[in-house]
């Protein structure tokens, strides 16, 4: 291999008018943003250069109406994502081969990824029933997310009847998509707990069996063995109550977890954008799309964690 | 709950657009690719197997041809003992046969010998006798019985011992 010259691939002068570009980008970013005119007042540049202060909107904005229903824009860009996944996957299951070309390879590693964790989480049998739930909250979460990301998505701006709005908004920052995900997830976990366990599942929520059985005990004669019978029973129902708290809670917990991470990446770039427009962004753009992965790996495998606790017994009764 | 833009009628959507994702991801790509992921899987293990059983039959076919090899080896030497030994057999029965021909050849030949010997003695004897006979008669000139004469003459011939058999 011939050594190369230059720095960064290119020969030097490139290299430093690069260097130099950057340089000046960067200078006019943070004078022109908000750190420029705080710190400096009005250089009287260019109007177009200056980003005004973000009003970030918890609620998302509805565009139109169909029949009585809203439609907002967080819906539509929720349709968006709909047809990107289902195109992707749609061109490249229409002919696979057993020996599969680089796009198949691509939807296969993805698939066969989530299979594997399924599959490690569940084991064998659990892991392919689980797949399909599992698989369309982790996709479903990631492709928000990362379309959310693609530069200028948040920039087209319509007039609705309520004023203007964003005709795109990532869906993963509007509270009812996290809610209605955390809503699915929690009725697939009962169902399967209900479906392998039948009614013993709901033993673990009403732990009755001690406090029975130590009061038979106490008609029966036993005084002492029956009361701290009937005590730890107690304890056991206790126990359930928190269990079934901690059940409904995770609706909760899915819900914010998902709704916090990325309603507040969303502001922390707009604030970036409004501090310094250029440059300043990029690497929050990194840590935005590792945050996207996260979030959908955390949720879908919390979802499939907790799936898996429910179709297992939970504890072995003595 | 307004604050944060909680909607029935949104929630409700977003649920169904998951559970629409979820059919048509079902449909176009867990169903597929699940059941190429196993098809192959079965493929790869089928020519492992395939792989393993051939590696194992080929074991098998060395061994046996080794075994092949090494009988006919045994069998060729033990060939060639045998034919070894049949042909010394055959040797040494030329050579007992050649020496007993020999023999009897020379022993015919003595007796033809021995024959010839006294055929000869005996002609000898009768042409001697005829002829003496002759001579006698020619010298006392008178005839005698020609069996009186032979006998005397044999009887000379005998006591002579000159032309005696054996």
């Amino acid at each position: 291999m011939a050594k190369k010259k230059g720095c960064l691939g290119c020969s030097f002068p490139v290299a430093i008018v690069v260097v130099l570009v950057i340089l000046a980008i960067g200078v006019v970013s943070l004078l022109s943003g908000a750190f420029g005119s705080s710190l400096f007042g009005d250089l009287g540049l260019p109007e177009w250069l200056s980003v005004s202060v973000p009003h970030p909107e918890l609620p998302a904005a509805t565009i139109f109406h169909i029949g009585s229903i809203p439609i907002t824009n967080t819906m539509i860009t929720a349709w968006i994502t709909i047809i990107v996944l289902v195109a992707f996957f749609y061109f490249g299951t229409r002919n696979m081969k057993l020996i599969p070309g680089r796009y198949q390879m691509i939807i296969e590693s993805v698939i066969g990824y989530i299979l594997g964790l399924c599959q490690d989480i569940a084991g064998e049998k659990y892991g392919r029933k689980f797949f399909a739930i599992v698989a369309t909250i982790f996709l479903f979460v990631i492709t928000n997310a990362w379309i959310s990301l693609i530069p200028g998505i948040g920039s087209i701006i319509v007039h609705t009847a309520e004023g203007e709005a964003e005709l795109f908004r990532g869906v993963n920052t509007d509270i009812n998509f996290p809610l209605a995900l955390a809503l699915v997830s929690f009725v697939f976990v009962e169902y399967w707990g209900i479906k392998t366990l039948g009614i013993k599942y709901f033993t673990k929520f009403l732990n009755t069996r001690k406090l029975t059985s130590s009061i038979c005990k106490l008609f029966k004669g036993d005084i002492k063995g029956g009361l701290s019978g009937i005590f730890y029973g107690i304890i056991d129902i206790f126990i359930g109550l928190i269990e079934l708290l901690s059940e409904l809670m995770r609706i909760i917990s899915f819900t914010f977890r998902l709704f916090g991470n990325m309603t507040g990446g969303e502001i922390l770039m707009l604030m970036m954008v409004f501090l310094a427009p250029f440059l300043l962004a990029i690497p929050f753009y990194g840590l935005e799309l590792l945050v996207g992965f996260i979030q959908a790996l955390v949720f879908s495998s919390l979802t499939l964690v907790f799936a898996n606790i429910a179709v297992n017994p939970a504890h072995a009764e003595e | 709950m307004e604050g944060l833009g909680i909607h029935l009628s949104s929630l409700i959507a977003q649920v169904f657009n998951f559970g629409l994702l979820l059919l048509l991801l079902y449909m176009f790509a867990y169903k597929p690719v699940i059941k190429m992921l196993d098809q192959r899987a079965a493929k790869i293990k089928e020519s492992v197997d395939q792989t393993e059983q051939i590696k194992q039959q080929a074991e098998l076919a060395e061994k046996e041809t080794a075994r092949i090899i090494a009988e006919a080896s045994k069998e060729g030497q033990k060939i060639i003992e045998q034919a070894t030994q049949i042909g010394e057999e055959t040797k040494q029965k030329a050579k007992q046969d050649a020496k007993l021909e020999a023999e009897r050849i020379i022993a015919k030949a003595k007796l033809e010998i021995e024959r010839e010997r006294d055929d000869a003695i005996g002609e000898l004897r009768n042409a001697f006798a005829d002829l003496t006979v002759m001579a006698a008669g020619k010298v006392i000139n008178r005839s005698l019985d020609k069996e009186q004469h032979r006998q005397l003459i044999d009887k000379v011939l005998e006591e002579s011992n000159v032309l005696s058999k054996n």
